[in-house]
């Protein structure tokens, strides 16, 4: 409990920022009413008043360095906390979705609908929130580069799902840059 | 004393945790502090059952595992010699178990990235339970090292630019050699006094 304490008090870099921004985003991208969804699922957190409305969402986020609209000082680490507990909690809810893309069970032509329908939604998000010069935001939005992407995003947020992928999740926003 | 059993259930994995309250610690009703035995039931897989010892080095290896997985370091995790290895197999997750028995070969799992999140989640839930406070001797989750994140890297990534930077720096410094130098010529200066003469006054 103290080593958790510790962690959740250390400050994201630009990267950890960065991702968990983009695991918000992939979220949305999942649930056709995700905004509304994020705001419903923070409250359920008891993060009301940290996030009262989706303009005080907007702006933590705003801190990823790839937006259109960025903030230019650091995340604050009580905001961080919340965002990743909100991400889990998100992956939580979405999960039968997430099982569905990452199972190799399901038939393929359906599973290449599906993580069709997710590419063109998520590149919708991010061609309307992100800065579309940053060489990252192009890469993300070039096809024959954004397929591990997408599945790797799709993944974490599958092995952060719930209560249990706080730790887990904090623990690789705080990863160094090699 | 009637056995307790708890169930941790996550679309294709079942996890069935069975034992008794620790009267010594004062526990009582539901509580598991003494585990007797587990099963776990994957989809498409022969149910697994052990010890507590068995599930310990599943949690020791899949945890860690699967907190690597999200950095993209994909290693395998489990003494050879222990009851539990994972190993990453392709785009699929290896899991080899071995009985205590002698003359049991090992068994291999292959899990996809579903079943493996699956079993992740129903060990996570045991973890957090409270009504089974058993001191699971998992590794912490934290971050990775440098080291470790540089070693995802492909050899050729990493060292590429630094080998390409060299041998383009041998390459125009051998050319530079191959430029003959201008030839000095001497300038005859001609030999010319200056003489300052004094202001006649």
């Amino acid at each position: 409990m103290t080593n958790t304490s510790i962690a959740s008090d250390a400050r994201l870099s630009r990267r950890g920022i960065e991702q968990l921004d983009l695991l918000l985003l992939t979220a949305e991208a999942l649930d056709l009413n995700g905004g509304e969804a994020m705001l419903w699922t923070s409250h359920q957190l008891g993060l009301k008043e940290q996030f009262p409305n989706r303009v005080e969402l907007w702006k933590r986020r705003c801190h990823n360095p790839l937006r259109r609209v960025t903030r230019r000082e650091g995340l604050n680490p009580s905001d961080a906390e919340s965002l990743i507990r909100l991400v889990c909690a998100m992956a939580d809810r979405l999960y039968p979705m997430l099982h569905q893309l990452l199972s190799s069970r399901e038939p393929v032509h359906l599973s290449r609908q599906r993580w069709g329908l997710v590419a063109e939604r998520l590149g919708d998000l991010v061609e309307e929130r992100l800065n579309q010069r940053r060489g990252a935001v192009l890469r993300l939005l070039d096809p024959a580069q954004n397929k591990d992407t997408h599945r790797q995003l799709v993944s974490t947020l599958a092995l952060v799902a719930g209560p249990g992928g706080v730790d887990r999740l904090r623990a690789r926003l705080l990863d160094p840059t090699p | 004393m009637l056995k307790t059993v708890h169930r941790y259930e996550q679309t294709a994995a079942l996890l069935e945790v069975e034992g008794f309250p620790d009267l010594s610690s004062g526990q009582e009703g539901d509580t598991v502090g003494i585990v007797s035995g587990w099963r776990l039931q994957l989809v498409g897989a022969p149910e697994l059952e052990g010890t507590r010892d068995h599930l310990e080095a599943l949690m020791i290896a899949v945890m860690p595992y699967a907190r690597h997985q999200l950095s993209g370091v994909r290693r395998r995790f489990g003494a050879d010699d222990g009851f539990v290895a994972i190993a990453p197999s392709g785009d699929k997750h290896q899991l080899e178990l071995r009985s205590s028995q002698k003359g049991v070969e090992p068994l291999q799992l292959s899990l996809d990235d579903a079943e493996l999140s699956d079993l992740v989640r129903c060990l996570d839930r045991l973890r957090l339970d409270q009504r089974v406070p058993v001191s699971w001797n998992i590794p912490e989750e934290k971050p990775l090292t440098r080291r470790e994140l540089v070693e995802r890297i492909p050899f050729q990534q990493r060292f590429g630019p630094a080998v390409l930077g060299v041998v383009l720096l041998g390459f125009f410094s051998a050319g530079a050699l191959l430029i003959p130098l201008p030839e000095q010529r001497s300038v005859d200066v001609p030999n010319t006094e200056a003489r300052i003469e004094s202001p006649e006054s």
